[in-house]
């Protein structure tokens, strides 16, 4: 947090550029072009996904490249691990550096995005909202520190970012509604967790309503990714 | 090697393998309260697999370790409160500013913030890193960054230090003044020190014990494995070029024990005094310039042991 704290302007700065790029390129430069979907103006549309997708892309960064960097470039893990304090306090510490990291991040660009918009919400939908983000935001953490705890060469960092975080993202509806989808399709992009998230976060916060499934979907996954990072930091710790 | 409760640290046949390679095999020893341990050997000896198994950083293979009276194993947590460590890299956040760094393990340590701070302000001063402190140490030299490492490991005052190569990559002054704080520690703490600075060794070190593929293979204080020696007789040869072709032809000479060479100097070991004369006449009188008799080292008893130099 005191590394954040340093440097918040400069990790504002370059949180906001990518989701606001693509609200000037999606949400206003295309609405022209695009249809309200299901009576909700494009615009206002996408703006939930991108808080999403800013939240939890900076959730696993920060657990990916955070613990990546730690244990390989630094080896600041070893410094801990002679100190007394245990390989699981160490490990929990960074999920929630990640998670603080992600939440941060997700609230400035919210911030931004619904001042630009103009976006009017109530309090209950804005907590429901966020208790699909807190899931969705410890998951990407908890993924993210469990990557940084498996691989060694930053490449395939970059390679699970490109080849698995960024698909589950964009074809989680965060542009489109899932009803694109052929049905024979839907199924199985319905079981991804990024659509629990995206799909339910975006309906807390525009209508306020509550997917108990998609709820479910996350609650697991928050689960499952913490006792996997948890578990495999352990055991790769104690050899 | 006496195993007592007054040992602060035992090895009992402690081995540690990766898969078919021994990097530890079957090491006992015993460190007393109060002493100067150094542990020498070459790169790849196993010192510092050894270190990181009595930091509890690995589990041996087998056999057993105690450190502070607790097993490595089943009581990791009470020996890293017990514990500092200055490990081989410089392994500092380089995020945090010099004086962050010391405040993290601080709190690692539960120590308040009054008595961290004075604390700190200690061991800047001793490492000359007072104007530094609001630095990141990513703008230090590799000796500053050092000196940070080793300040780390002295803020909590730990009842048992491991320097895994403490003073690697200082300058004489630095590298001096941190052997006379480590001096003053003795007989208050106990110092375990890998090296393959000889001179280390022997300025700070009780005991010493030469390790080699995993293996100790002499132990005792500095004058004792020096004993090792004794019916040995050391000398430097310097020859004007020929160098390897000199070496080569001592190594077939029986009466020659050992030989090395570096920085174009000659290093000779004989089995017997009366021997100098013979190996003189090896030498063609045009080439050689100089012969020195001196003192043998702790570098002479690995070379002797080994065939090998520590550092090749």
């Amino acid at each position: 947090m005191l590394v954040l704290k340093r440097n918040w302007l400069s990790e504002v700065a370059t949180v906001l550029a990518f989701p606001l790029t693509f609200f000037l390129t999606f949400g206003l430069g295309m609405k022209g072009y695009i249809q309200d979907i299901e009576g909700v103006p494009y615009a206002i549309f996408v703006v939930p996904g991108l808080i999403s997708m800013t939240t939890i892309l900076a959730a696993f960064d920060d657990g990916a490249w955070g613990m990546w960097f730690h244990r390989i470039v630094q080896k600041t893990i070893e410094e801990y691990r002679v100190n007394p304090i245990t390989v699981t306090d160490i490990i929990i510490g960074k999920i929630i550096s990640g998670f603080s990291s992600g939440l941060l991040k997700g609230v400035s660009v919210g911030i931004a995005l619904l001042l630009l918009t103009g976006f009017q919400f109530t309090l209950t939908h804005l907590l429901v909202y966020l208790l699909f983000i807190f899931l969705g935001c410890i998951t990407f953490s908890c993924l993210g520190s469990l990557c940084g705890t498996l691989v060694d060469k930053p490449e395939n960092l970059g390679r699970i970012e490109a080849v698995v975080i960024m698909p589950m993202i964009f074809m989680a509806g965060l542009f489109f509604p899932l009803s694109a989808y052929p049905d024979s399709v839907l199924s199985y992009i319905k079981a991804v967790p990024t659509t629990a998230l995206f799909d339910g976060a975006r309906i807390a916060l525009l209508s306020g309503g509550v997917d108990m499934v998609y709820l479910g979907m996350l609650i697991v996954s928050a689960v499952i990714s913490f006792i996997l990072a948890v578990r495999v930091f352990e055991k790769k710790m104690h050899g | 090697m006496t195993m007592t409760t007054e040992n602060e640290i035992e090895l009992r046949h402690v081995t540690k393998a990766y898969g078919n390679l021994v990097a530890v095999r079957d090491v006992s020893l015993a460190v007393p309260k109060g002493m100067v341990f150094g542990l020498l050997g070459p790169n790849g000896a196993g010192k510092t697999t050894l270190v990181n198994m009595l930091t509890t950083l690995l589990k041996p293979t087998s056999g057993s370790a105690s450190v502070g009276g607790y097993d490595v194993v089943r009581e990791a947590a009470k020996i890293r409160s017990l514990i500092g460590v200055v490990p081989q890299e410089n392994n500092l956040d380089r995020y945090l500013t010099a004086r962050e760094n010391l405040i993290l393990h601080a709190k690692m340590h539960r120590m308040s913030p009054p008595s961290y701070h004075r604390r700190i302000d200690e061991l800047l001063s001793l490492m000359g890193l007072v104007e530094r402190q609001k630095d990141f140490p990513n703008k230090f030299s590799t000796g500053m960054q050092r000196r940070l490492v080793v300040a780390r490991a002295l803020v909590h005052d730990p009842q048992i230090l491991f320097l895994d190569e403490p003073t690697t990559g200082l300058d004489p002054q630095a590298k001096r003044a941190i052997w006379d704080y480590f001096l003053s520690l003795k007989g208050k703490r106990t110092l375990f020190l890998t090296t393959h600075n000889m001179e280390e060794a022997d300025f700070l070190c009780d005991q010493i014990s030469i390790i080699d593929n995993g293996t100790p293979i002499a132990s005792g204080t500095s004058s004792q494995v020096k004993e090792m020696v004794e019916n040995s007789w050391f000398y430097e040869i310097e020859v004007a070029g020929k160098v390897k072709e000199y070496v080569q032809a001592f190594q077939k000479m029986p009466f020659i024990e050992c030989v090395s060479h570096q920085d174009g100097v000659i290093q000779v070991c004989l089995k017997k005094e009366g021997s100098l004369g013979a190996l003189v006449e090896q030498i063609d009188l045009k080439d050689l310039k100089k012969i020195n008799s001196r003192q043998p080292s702790l570098e002479d008893v690995f070379l002797k042991l080994t065939g090998r130099r520590i550092r090749q």
